[in-house]
This record gives structure tokens, sequence and C-alpha cells, in this order.
């Protein structure tokens, strides 16, 4: 057998793993990788025993929340907590709405120029380059404090996101069926309607569904900067520590998105099915 | 060498009201090429997946040699599935990974889980499938993602991929149904070769009768789950497809409406 495997490496080496040469880069790699990982943890001083007692610090907020509690102001909470997901559900829908056409305009298979192509993706990116919170700062200059801000900081940041998100599901859309749409005869709209619409509508679906949820969890932290929802309500805790209210205050939030995924499971079911 | 027979009994198999194979019964010696004829829907798939047991049969048995197939689990399953290798209608390689990798997939029942998982496979192992894709001309491909071969080059290398598995027989489903007339031929061949040269049993389910009877010892004749024909391929003359079909050989071919899902 052992001269046989001989015979098969001279005859096949690469069947037998790299050349020492591709060996040798990968090896370089690694240790390039590794080193900057290093290099990154070195820069930020994060030595372990500085974790350590990070960590003993974590210990006694966590102490501090249990048990959680609701506090005197429940109201407030759920009125914050309503304006979230409201907040949520506004800022995705308008961020869905704008981002549909756009993701077709970004996609390479619809627009076909090349120059075209590569602006409208820069755009995108120029988008997904300000963070919800800068954008959030933004819209409370303009329209004031409030949820209104809230709404306005969503949709636009997440309208590049999409954008870029609905683009890259359409390229990689099946071109077979477009293909059999336009050998009907139909025209170009019709054969991106009927051909590739199907294939990418669940994708759209999801990703709608999905950005409510996460936006439900991002609101939080809008109402800090004043743009309305339960966000406000958890740093007016903080400041000062009632880390129990806090506690209660995040459980909630994550019941409240449990309801919203179970909600949105059984939208997918029964509208793409699966 | 232990008794190598594949003996089925009463097998069965409910897809809620529908009868897909009903109360079937079969003796197969080891070697025998056997073909299994039927239109689509007739049972075969089923009946094939059920003797790897990657469906459950509702009711009958299934043994091999000593060994009662239906009662096995885990490992002894595995090991089962491993010994009656599976060819797909379309091929059901992985495209993504090269041609050598999806041979070597053949190996994965009889190695260590870890040393599988990083994709550590021996030096012999890699030896022994380019040796198997040398013997079916596949060699050149080896470092090829299987995803760019042709349709008949991946289903030979389907067919390679069985043999790594060192299996006792090889169940192919409707191997050449998604193939040009050429590549049938060079597909059949090659089981044929592992038929004739390796001594394994092959269960072969065939839409067309011609290539039934030229690479056959044997064909049993599916209809509505059940059995109508069995015997050599000269028995199943054109008078006697008409009296079990009810139809003539060319109305036979002649695929109905909507039948190009999978039976």
């Amino acid at each position: 057998m052992s001269a046989d495997v001989a015979a098969w490496k001279a005859r096949v080496p690469r069947a037998f793993g790299p050349t020492p040469r591709g060996r040798a880069l990968r090896w370089l790699g690694a240790a390039a990788f590794l080193a900057w990982l290093g290099a990154l943890l070195w820069w930020f001083d994060a030595s372990p025993w500085r974790l350590w007692n990070g960590l003993d610090k974590l210990g006694v907020i966590v102490r501090q929340m249990v048990p959680p509690s609701p506090g005197e102001h429940w109201d407030a909470i759920l009125q914050g907590l309503a304006e979230s997901v409201a907040m949520a559900f506004l800022g995705s829908t308008l961020a869905v709405l704008i981002a549909f056409p756009l993701g077709f305009l970004g996609a390479n298979n619809v627009v076909v120029n090349a120059l075209a192509h590569f602006s409208i993706r820069r755009v995108f990116d120029l988008g997904r380059g300000m963070d919800q919170l800068v954008w959030a700062l933004a819209f409370v200059r303009a329209v004031g404090l409030g949820p209104l801000a809230g709404v306005l900081a969503i949709a636009a940041a997440e309208v590049a996101v999409l954008a870029k998100l609905f683009a890259e599901a359409i390229e990689n859309a099946d071109a077979r069926q477009t293909e059999a749409v336009r050998a009907v005869g139909g025209r170009r709209i019709l054969a991106i309607r009927f051909g590739l619409l199907p294939q990418v509508f669940p994708v759209m679906l999801a990703q709608y569904l999905y950005q409510i949820e996460s936006n439900t969890r991002s609101a939080s932290i809008l109402g800090v900067v004043g743009a309305g929802g339960i966000g406000l309500q958890i740093a007016e805790r903080i400041r000062v520590r009632y880390w129990d209210e806090v506690a209660f205050i995040i459980l909630l939030i994550l019941a409240t998105v449990a309801v919203i995924d179970t909600l949105s499971a059984w939208v997918r079911r029964r509208l793409i099915g699966g | 060498m232990q008794d190598a027979t594949l003996s089925l009994r009463g097998l069965t198999r409910r897809f809620g009201e529908t009868l897909a194979v009903d109360d079937v019964s079969l003796e197969v010696p080891a070697g025998q090429m056997l073909g299994i004829i039927g239109r689509s829907g007739a049972g075969k798939s089923t009946l094939l997946r059920m003797v790897n047991r990657l469906l459950e049969p509702s009711a009958g048995t299934i043994r091999f040699g000593g060994t009662d197939v239906t009662a096995l689990r885990g490992r002894a399953l595995r090991d089962w599935r491993a010994s009656c290798a599976m060819v797909f209608q379309q091929f059901n390689l992985i495209p993504r990974l090269d041609v050598l990798t999806n041979v070597l997939v053949g190996r994965l029942n009889r190695r260590g889980t870890l040393s599988s998982l990083l994709g550590l496979f021996s030096e012999e192992e890699r030896a022994e499938a380019l040796a198997i894709l040398e013997r079916f001309d596949l060699l050149e491909t080896a470092l090829m993602r299987a995803g760019q071969a042709s349709g008949g080059q991946q289903q030979r290398v389907a067919i390679c991929r069985a043999l790594m598995q060192r299996p006792r027989l090889v169940l192919a489903d409707e191997p050449i149904a998604s193939l040009d007339p050429r590549n049938a031929q060079v597909v059949m061949d090659a089981l044929r070769r592992i038929n004739r040269e390796d001594g394994l049993t092959v269960l072969c389910n065939l839409h067309h009768l011609d290539t039934a009877r030229a690479y056959c010892d044997r064909i049993v004749a599916m209809r509505e789950g059940r059995f109508v024909f069995d015997g050599p391929p000269a028995a199943l003359t054109p008078e006697r497809v008409r009296e079990v079909y009810g139809v003539s050989e060319e109305e036979f071919h002649a695929a109905p409406q909507g039948s190009l899902a999978v039976a």
C-alpha cells in the first residue's frame, strides 16, 4: 500500500495537501492574523488583570439587579415600551418602503451599467456609515425631542442596510427564472415582477420582520439621547443606580422581543410557508 | 463469505392515505444486477429508499444475509447505510467541494468523527480515492470543484463515492434520468462494471425498458406499488408490457402530464 501511496503522491501531489510554498503562506497568514489580534488587545490594555477587576464590579451590579422590581412607575415603563415597539414598527416599515426600490436599483442584474451600479452602491455605503444614534441626535435637533425623532432615526439608518441586503438577495437570484419570462416575450419590468420578485420576496419579508424585532431592542437606546421610547426610563434608573428596576425593564424588553419573534414566525409561515 | 442475499418480505409504505409500496416481497441474490422499472409514481424510489432506511417501512421486513435491517438503530444503521451505497438521480454531490473530497466523503462512516470534521483524510484514503477516480477516467477532474464537472462526470463521481464506501450493494435511483443518451450509456456501463468486476449487487430504478433490458440480469416491474412482473429481460416482451401495464411500450415511455415529480 505505501508504495502505492508514494506513486500517487508523485503523480498527483496536490491531492495530498498544499505545496510547501502554499503551506508556508498559510502559516504566515495565520501568524500575522494572531499577531494583529494580540497587538489590538495590547493597544486597549486588555490585560487579564483588568478583566478580572471589571468582572468583580459587574458582579456587584448583577447582585443589585436581583430581584428585579418594577418600582413605582409602572405606567411610565409600559408607556415607554409601547413607544419603543411603535417606533420600531413605524421606522422599519418606512425603511422597507424606501429600500424596496433602492434594492432593485442597487442590483447589478437590474441596473446593468457598471458605473451606475458602483455609484448607487457607494451611496448605500455612505448611508450605512452613519449609526442610528448619530441619526437620532440629528433628528432630535431637527424635529425636537420625542418618538418621531426616533422613528426617523431608525428609518434613516436601516434604509441603507436594507437596500444593500435587498440588492444582494436580488443579485443572488436564479437568472433562469427571469430568462423564462423574457423568453415568453415579457417586458423587463415584468421579468422582474414574475421572475425575480417571487424569489426575493421571502428574503425581504424575513428582513422586514427581523428589523422590527431588532429595532425594538435598539429603540431602547434611542431614548437615552431623547428620541423617545423605553431608553429614557433605563437611562434615568441607571443614573440613580436603581439596578433592580433596570433589570425589570430589560426582562420586559426580552419578553416583548420574544412575543414579536413568535408573531413574525407565524407571519412568515403564513406568507412564505416553511 | 457470509450470505449476502437481500430479501424483502411484505414491505409496505403508506403516505397518508396512499399506498406507495404495497406488500412487496423480493429475493435478490448476491451479485445480481436488478432493474426495477415502472412509471413515475409506481413506488420505485420509495422502495429503494426503504432498503437503505432513508425512509421507514410502514410494515414488512428487510433482511440482508443474517441481519434484520429493519431493526437496526444508531451505529448499526449507519454501518448498514455505508454498506448499501446510494446513487441518486440528481447526483447529490457537494458542488463546492472538489471531486476528490466528494469521493472521500464515501469513507466517512469508517473514520473518526474529529479527524473527519477537520478534513484530515489519510494518504492511503487519498490514494484509494484517486485510484477509483482513475478507474472511471475521472483522474483529471480530481481537484476540480464537483459543480464544474459535466452531468455525466458528476454521476460517475457519485459512483466513485459509492465505491469508496466499500459497499455490499449499490442502490441507484433513476441514475440516468438527468443525463443525455451518451452520458446515460457511460453511467450505465460504469454501474455494470462495478456489478461484474467488484461483484456488487446492484438495484437500479429505471424508466426506460430498453436500458433495463440491455443492462440487467433480471427485471421487476412495478405498478401502483406492487410487482407486476419478475423475470429475465428476454421475458419482458412488448406483449408482456401491454399485458402488465395495459399500454404499448411507446405509450409506456410517453411521460404523462406532471410525471416529472419524483416518485
